[in-house]
């Protein structure tokens, strides 16, 4: 009577050892997953070389905490610096569909306000681009993936979703009443990239909760379920198990192809007129600094001395409250409701740019973990905040952490299973941050004090993880010009999270997958150029919508765009 | 055999009777709720891993004999279970010990912490010398509430003792990697999940009734008791009241400690 709901089944095509292929992608998650996607359907030959497996979800995934270890980036790295950062499942992905398998599906933009903070505010740095050059591929994928939320959402550059928002769990209601109570806008029932209604052939949401531990039920987006089937369809084909250890300059100051080790821990070489990196901030950086090269001394398409710097996470400080009446929070998706009320610059603040607060949605485990921190809970006084598991709603506040040059990866004394120097991350809060987190806590507390909490209680901790190679129009001061391009080399590009100058106070998630449809479309229209010019071509492309996956047109129709 | 004879300063109290609560096959407020239950209404995949858990003795390959005591008792008071009845104990060490034996990290290590293996070896080491220091001893001959204020003062980040160790090893890092461990393998049991009241698995059925915090219909009502922490413990009380600071100034309290 039960069992599979869907499953992915596609044939792949398989290119030579030797063959020289057009793209080779380095990482098939968020960015990888898309671009691979458009490129193999634009008719480029492309290989996606995935250090973790391909997922058969039905089989591989559980709805379950501690069996879903696989689905996270768990080789070993350092972290350091005065305000350290965790790592693996808080925010780093592994296999096909990297961190858009494990993500919370939250889809906020950025506000226009995001492309121009140094012009504006006097910190930070602006994009090369500005928000109407990515609004149309927001828009794009808001309809691929697709995003559920509400017919009108008031921040940043006014909208809607082409899907109805979802019913509420406990936290979502406890942030409705809070924000309420306080007079505070606030979002229901989305935006997050889970359906509320089937698509296609995938199955709405069943509101199990597991959404972090991958969604076995289809309703969560993920490139692995939206963009890769119509990849291998188009003739792209997906290595998993090949962790990447070297990109190869050739003697022509290009790219000639990349050096990796499959699941026996054999070396390969796959050539390539281009290559893609798409390792999310850590390994990106990571793999140039580790493809140092004679003329690059200093890691590859790294002149400019910032490949993993800038590196930046959100603060993430979860804020948690307890009611009298039960919430079982474990019930509906974590992310389903937020404000953005106050994500902008406001003069009365003593720092710049803002947050958000969102609904979060603790299972067991990483709750247990909550009552250590937030309240130094053990022994008896851990089971006893345990046994009132159901009692207690989180809410997630998101703030803008500034990008600083020593918050950096760089490349430590220990060495991985295959030999190649493991990454060193180092993080440090600055003045702007600790004020902006000060008053972002406070304010989190004080709506979860409206929504009826008898009692409150917070730990500090980040989200999710961007910059360390990126974009800029100064080849002095950024790895990668507006399209991705390294500055240095003509042929090597970057597309992943790592390319965001600055971060806001939106979930990255959405604004990845824009800007790798963006690259994708600048590298069609360049065509061959891309692998035997030099030059430089800075025009942008138009957005090419018929190149979506099949049943992305005429489906779910945003009210307001 | 024998039926254990609870050691009463080990139970929890009623406080209306002053009377110890006797050990339970589950203890906590939702009692007839079973998830494995369930289990015909979940998927395979799930079914079988969550059914390893229960009812596969895992072996103890990375830790010796001693070791493995010393760490087992370690592992009785930060989540103690004389509660449960001595069949309906959820162990903790063999998953910790698989993850050791196959050499699986979270995915990071702090820079002011040593290797995780290192860390429970010399682990042992800080609270044996921790005990030596407050009681004259080592851990394991300690008496149970005394074993306790041990483990309290590293929960504390004021060890007495054993300085070196703790120049070399975060005090309050450690804590949290002992507890995390802990805590992973305790929460991970279905017999957990029907203490807390935690629904578990829900695929491919769904959960349906998503407000008000009302239960699905093969969930139960939450039944509340009062009990209070037995005498021979230090670990009943957890912090009540929030300050506001951020990581930072978390580990800066801390390092001054070390």
């Amino acid at each position: 009577m039960l069992g599979a709901v869907q499953s992915i089944q596609v044939p792949m095509r398989k290119f030579r050892e030797m063959e020289e292929v057009d793209y080779v992608i380095i990482g098939v998650g968020s960015a990888g997953g898309v671009l691979l996607q458009r490129l193999s359907r634009a008719g480029f030959n492309v290989v996606g070389l995935e250090a973790g497996p391909f997922w058969d979800t039905e089989h591989d995934w559980v709805s379950d905490e501690a069996g879903s270890h696989e689905l996270y980036w768990e080789e070993p790295r350092v972290t350091g610096g005065s305000d350290p950062l965790a790592l693996g499942a808080n925010n780093c992905g592994k296999g096909v569909g990297g961190g858009s398998v494990h993500w919370a599906a939250f889809t906020p933009r950025l506000h226009p306000s995001d492309f121009q903070i140094y012009t504006r505010d006097g910190v930070g740095t602006d994009w090369p681009i500005s928000y109407a050059d990515i609004q149309p591929y927001y828009e794009q994928l808001e309809l691929e993936m697709p995003v559920a939320g509400p017919a009108y959402y008031p921040w940043g550059h006014p909208h809607g979703y082409p899907y109805g928002p979802h019913p509420m769990g406990g936290a979502g209601n406890a942030l409705v009443r809070g924000c309420s109570a306080l007079n505070i806008p606030v979002s229901i029932g989305g935006p997050v990239a889970i359906l509320s209604g089937s698509h296609g052939d995938r199955p709405h949401c069943i509101y199990r909760g597991f959404c972090i531990q991958g969604c076995k039920v289809g309703a969560k987006a993920s490139t692995l379920i939206t963009h890769v089937p119509d990849a291998l369809n188009s003739g792209a084909e997906i290595r998993d198990h090949s962790m990447v250890g070297r990109v190869s300059l050739g003697k022509n100051g290009r790219v000639s192809g990349v050096h990796y080790f499959d699941q026996d821990g054999n070396e390969h070489f796959q050539r390539a007129r281009a290559v893609i990196i798409s390792g999310y901030a850590i390994e990106t950086p990571r793999l140039l600094l580790n493809s140092a090269c004679p003329g690059f001394e200093n890691g590859l398409a790294n002149s400019s001395g910032t490949v993993g710097r800038y590196l930046m996470a959100q603060a993430g400080t979860v804020v948690l409250g307890r009611f009298d009446q039960l919430v079982r929070v474990y019930k509906a998706p974590p992310a389903h409701a937020l404000t953005e009320e106050f994500y902008e610059t406001n003069p009365k603040n003593d720092f710049a740019r803002g947050f958000a607060i969102q609904t979060v949605g603790p299972l067991p485990i990483a709750f247990g973990m909550q009552m250590v921190a937030a309240k130094k809970a053990w022994g008896w006084g851990l089971r006893r905040e345990m046994m009132d598991y159901n009692h207690w709603a989180s809410f997630g506040l998101l703030g803008e952490i500034l990008p600083w040059p020593e918050n950096r990866v760089t490349l430590d004394e220990e060495k991985d299973r295959f030999g190649l120097p493991i990454a060193h991350v180092s993080f440090n809060l600055h003045d702007n941050d600790h004020k902006l987190i000060k008053a972002a806590t406070a304010r989190t507390i004080e709506v979860m004090q409206a929504a009826g909490a008898e009692e409150i209680t917070h730990e500090a901790r980040y989200a999710h993880l961007v910059g360390a190679a990126r974009m800029g129009s100064d080849p002095s001061a950024s790895v990668v010009d507006k399209f991705g391009r390294t500055h240095d080399i003509p042929n090597l590009f970057i597309c992943d999270g790592s390319i965001m100058p600055t971060q806001g106070s939106a979930n990255p998630g959405l604004t990845i997958q824009s800007l790798a449809a963006r690259t994708a479309d600048y590298l069609i229209s360049q065509g061959d150029r891309v692998f035997t010019s030099s030059d430089r071509d800075m025009t942008s492309p138009p957005i090419r919508r018929n190149l979506a996956p099949p049943g992305t047109r005429g489906k779910g129709v945003p009210r307001l765009t | 055999m024998k039926p254990e004879v609870p050691d009463t300063a080990l139970l929890p109290i009623d406080p209306d009777s002053g009377e110890p609560i006797m050990p339970r096959p589950q203890p906590g407020y939702y009692c007839g709720f079973s998830t494995l239950s369930q289990k015909p209404f979940w998927d395979d995949a799930t079914r079988k891993v969550v059914l390893e858990r229960v009812e596969q003795q895992e072996p103890i390959r990375f830790f010796n004999p001693a070791q493995a005591r010393f760490w087992t008792t370690v592992f009785d008071h930060l989540i103690p279970q004389t509660d449960r009845i001595p069949e309906h104990r959820i162990p903790i060490l063999p998953a910790l010990d698989k993850r050791l034996f196959l050499g699986r990290t979270v995915g990071y290590r702090f820079e002011d912490m040593p290797q995780d293996r290192d860390v429970y070896l010399i682990g042992m080491d800080a609270i044996d010398q921790e005990a030596q220091q407050q009681f004259g001893g080592g851990f394991l001959s300690l008496p149970h509430l005394q074993q306790d204020l041990v483990l309290k003062a590293i929960h504390d980040g004021k060890p007495k003792g054993v300085v070196d160790i703790w120049r070399r090893m975060s005090v309050h890092r450690f804590w949290q990697q002992i507890m995390q461990d802990a805590i992973d393998a305790y929460y991970a049991h279905p017999w957990a999940w029907d203490e807390i009241g935690f629904g578990g698995p829900a695929y491919p059925r769904a959960y349906m009734r998503l407000e008000r915090g009302e239960p699905e219909p093969w969930e139960v009502a939450e039944q509340r008791y009062a009990w209070l922490t037995p005498s021979h413990a230090a670990s009943g009380e957890s912090e009540t009241t929030h300050e506001f600071h951020t990581e930072a100034l978390q580990n800066r309290s801390h390092s001054k400690n070390t």
